[in-house]
């Protein structure tokens, strides 16, 4: 069977956001194509690989790699594929296979908060969104209606309609957090896109805590769920397919894209309308690999800031021993939050941040220390219960500032396709830095309450990543200051969306899938609207499996 | 009885397939004494002696899997080709100077010994299913290392369904969990 050469829609990336705007556009009667670079896989085999992987901690280690749609890896040690620039590393995490990155992603499904898109009024820093916080609401919905997103009612982002599915059984670890830290920290359950009941064809969670980097039972919604849903709806999916360049005629109207399959031999597909959904180092890669005469400077960039204004959210964090057996490991990995520091005054000073208890098993980490530090005997035993039972670890995600400066450009060193590698230049700021240092404060208060002792703090001025690439293709009205309008159309392209979390032009403290989701269903109404007697969501509400 | 395992080797192989071979026969007075509880730890085979007696003075478990033991053995010996010979003159060593395994590793490390790496090898490769180093490591066993046994009245290894919705909402030690 040939592949498709030809179709109304053609999308460019099977991840969780240009999967599910190709199922939108689907049900609203378009034909669409999908093409995607990396292969197919098999969940079970991906959880066998997770058994058999010497490398449990690192969550890249079960999935495939491809030579034709490389992916960024850093353990055992670099493969060099995402060109690290500096000055401090962007050591960003992606999956190129059918469905994305949200193969492994934790499924915390967050709306922002109001405050949130409007930063540069209310405080003084980062910009304004294109958009308010009640124009995204019925998008979130939808977004959460899709996704199966459970949550407790009040976390701080209002809602006009309730969450889909009642809040995830909280961990008993997590109960306990919560007791002890009232009334000085209110801690909560997160949202999450993780079935409470069984929703959308997919059971109720049974607590393998192996969310990261795989749920054996497809109890947490995956892009693969969303690609399933685009199929049903009559979407072509291409895998193995990398797209190289997008093709443009004299008006700057795009007309094809052009894809290598593995074998390095190149085919074409025209389309009407395009949407760039690979991701926000991927796609912005893709619009600068695509210069032609007209276009000098890439694709969808007179404003100059296509890779621009790179954002994620960087951690710091601290681990300790609680004064009480918790035992961390039984249910969900992420279950609970402290979502009081993501907005307030302080941020005309300060990075705001959300705080994040882990429930990974710590049995791992506890076993390597243990071997390590030499605790041989009947010590061991002793020992690794009485950490594993113990240790906690909180940890900040901290928002960051657009900075035209962090950036991601074409790399001079190319993949084994001939397609220049992505390089990332990046820095922390004192804004963020301020935030971490304030987080230090809440840290030591949280271990006072817990009791907590043998304090592990991330040494100053170090951070870890999230994985949450924001601001690459940046939304805002104005043309000559971001890349996509409103609705994620590139200014330049008439025909070009760009879906995923790269459009956000802020990246606050919130991890950012559902609001890329959102923004992504949201873009798609827009290339297809409802005719107008029909024109709510709620149309599309009722579409939902549930 | 000396430190040396071919003198106490009580079965030496084929001629009396029959007779059970256990961890006794490995051990002196000294380590017995640290391990009496593994002194009837089976032992497959006469060359795993030394390993098996390492293992029980570093695990400090009641008893070891005798079918993981073989596993571990074939991938540390196949990894290091010089693993029985240097899990035997360990063994030696803690025979004659008394070593208690909470000090085995710093006595190694002082001492810059070439033996210092053995008893990570062989804890990681018990506790955690590992065998070797960087690029090369292996993957021997994960739901039935140590590390999961040790925890599995209250805690399933990642990726294994640890019960009915909810049942993780429950205090871990509540009865019916946790038997100990
Ligand atoms: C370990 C981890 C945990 C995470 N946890 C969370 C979480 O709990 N909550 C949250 O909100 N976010 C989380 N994230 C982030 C989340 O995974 C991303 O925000 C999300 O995947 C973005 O979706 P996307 O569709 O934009 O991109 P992706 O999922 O990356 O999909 C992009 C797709 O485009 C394809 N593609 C790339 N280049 C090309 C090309 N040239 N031609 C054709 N196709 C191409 C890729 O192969 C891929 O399939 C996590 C990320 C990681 C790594
Ligand atoms: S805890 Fe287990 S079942 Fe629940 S979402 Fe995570 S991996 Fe899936």
């Amino acid at each position: 069977m040939s592949a498709p050469t030809s179709a109304e829609v053609v999308v460019i990336g099977s991840g969780i956001c240009g999967s599910l705007a190709a199922w939108k556009l689907a049900t609203r009667g378009k034909q669409v194509l999908i093409l995607e670079a990396g292969p197919r896989i098999d969940r079970g085999r991906i959880v066998a690989a997770f058994r058999n992987s010497p490398r449990k901690s690192d969550w890249m280690s079960p999935y495939p790699f491809s030579a034709w749609a490389p992916q960024p890896e850093y353990k055992p040690k670099s493969n060099g594929y995402l060109v690290q620039a500096g000055p401090y590393p962007y050591p960003a995490e992606y999956i190129r296979v059918v469905g994305g990155t949200t193969w492994h992603w934790s499924a915390l499904a967050w709306r922002l908060v109001p405050n949130d898109v409007r930063i540069k009024s209310l405080y003084g820093v980062g910009v304004d969104w294109p958009v308010t916080y009640d124009e995204l609401d019925p998008w979130y919905q939808e977004a959460e209606e899709q996704l199966g997103v459970a949550g407790l009612p009040d976390t701080g982002s209002p809602r006009k309609h309730p969450f889909p599915l009642p809040p995830v059984a909280e961990p008993w670890a997590m109960q306990r957090i919560r007791e002890r830290l009232a009334p000085t920290y209110t801690v909560v359950g997160n949202t999450v896109a993780r079935n409470s009941r069984s929703y959308g064809g997919r059971p109720a969670c049974v607590g393998n805590n192996s969310c990261q980097p795989i749920c054996p039972v497809n109890a947490q919604y995956l892009g693969i769920n969303a690609v399933e849903a685009a199929k049903a709806a009559g979407v072509k999916v291409v895998p193995n397919a990398v797209v190289y360049r997008i093709e443009h005629d004299a008006k700057g109207r795009i007309t094809a894209v052009d894809y290598y399959d593995p074998d390095k031999t190149s085919h074409r597909v025209s389309g009407k309308q395009f949407i760039l959904a690979a991701n926000g180092i991927e796609s912005p890669k893709l619009l600068l690999l695509s210069s032609s005469s007209k276009y000098p400077n890439g694709l969808a960039n007179s404003s100059g800031m296509v890779g621009r204004n790179l954002m994620d959210h960087p951690s710091n964090s601290l681990t300790f021993y609680a004064d009480e057996e918790m035992w961390l490991g039984r249910g969900p990995q992420s279950p609970d939050s402290i979502n009081t520091l993501r907005d307030g005054a302080f941020r005309s000073q300060h990075a705001a941040y959300r705080l994040d208890f882990t429930n990974i098993s710590q049995v791992l980490g506890v076993t390597e220390a243990l071997i390590e530090e030499g605790v041989y005997g009947p010590a061991f035993d002793q020992q690794l219960r009485w950490r594993a039972a113990r240790q906690l670890s909180v940890k900040t995600l901290l928002e960051v500032l657009p900075n035209p400066d962090n950036r991601i450009t074409l790399s001079s060193d190319k993949d084994a396709m001939g397609i220049p590698k992505p390089e990332a230049h990046y820095s922390i700021d004192a804004y963020t830095r301020r935030g971490a240092q304030a987080a230090r404060e809440d840290f030591a208060k949280i271990a006072a309450l817990l009791g907590g002792t043998g304090l592990r703090y991330t040494p100053k001025g170090e951070f870890s990543n999230n994985q949450h690439i924001t601001g690459t293709l940046g939304m805002g009205d104005d043309p000559t200051r971001f890349v996509t309008d409103r609705f994620g159309r590139a200014h330049d392209h008439e025909n070009l969306f760009c879906c995923g979390t790269g459009v956000m032009p802020t990246s606050a403290t919130m991890n950012s899938t559902l609001t890329g989701v959102a923004l992504a269903l949201r873009t798609a109404d827009h290339m297809a609207p409802l005719k107008a007697q029909a024109a709510s969501t709620d149309t599309t509400r009722e579409a939902v499996s549930s | 009885m000396t430190g040396e395992l071919a003198m106490t080797e009580p079965d030496q192989g084929p001629a009396n397939p029959a007779r059970r071979r256990v961890l006794a026969g490995f051990l002196t007075a000294y380590t017995a004494s640290l391990v009496p509880w593994a002194l009837a730890q089976p032992v497959a085979a006469p060359e795993h002696g030394a390993f098996m007696a390492l293992s029980a003075l570093l695990a400090g478990r009641r008893s070891l899997d005798a079918g993981l033991a073989a596993r571990l053995f074939d991938a540390l010996s196949a990894m290091y080709p010089h693993f029985t010979a240097d899990a035997r003159a360990l063994l030696a060593q803690i025979n004659q100077q008394h070593i208690d395994p909470a000090q085995l590793q710093s006595t190694l490390d002082g001492a810059h010994s070439p033996l210092a790496p053995l008893p990570r090898r062989i804890m990681r490769a018990w506790c955690l299913g590992l065998v070797g180093e960087g690029e090369a490591t292996k993957c021997v066993a994960y739901e039935n290392a140590l590390n999961a046994v040790i925890v599995a009245d209250v805690l399933k290894p990642p990726t294994y369904a640890y019960g009915e919705y909810g049942s993780w909402a429950k205090p871990p030690l509540a009865e019916g969990v946790n038997a100990s």
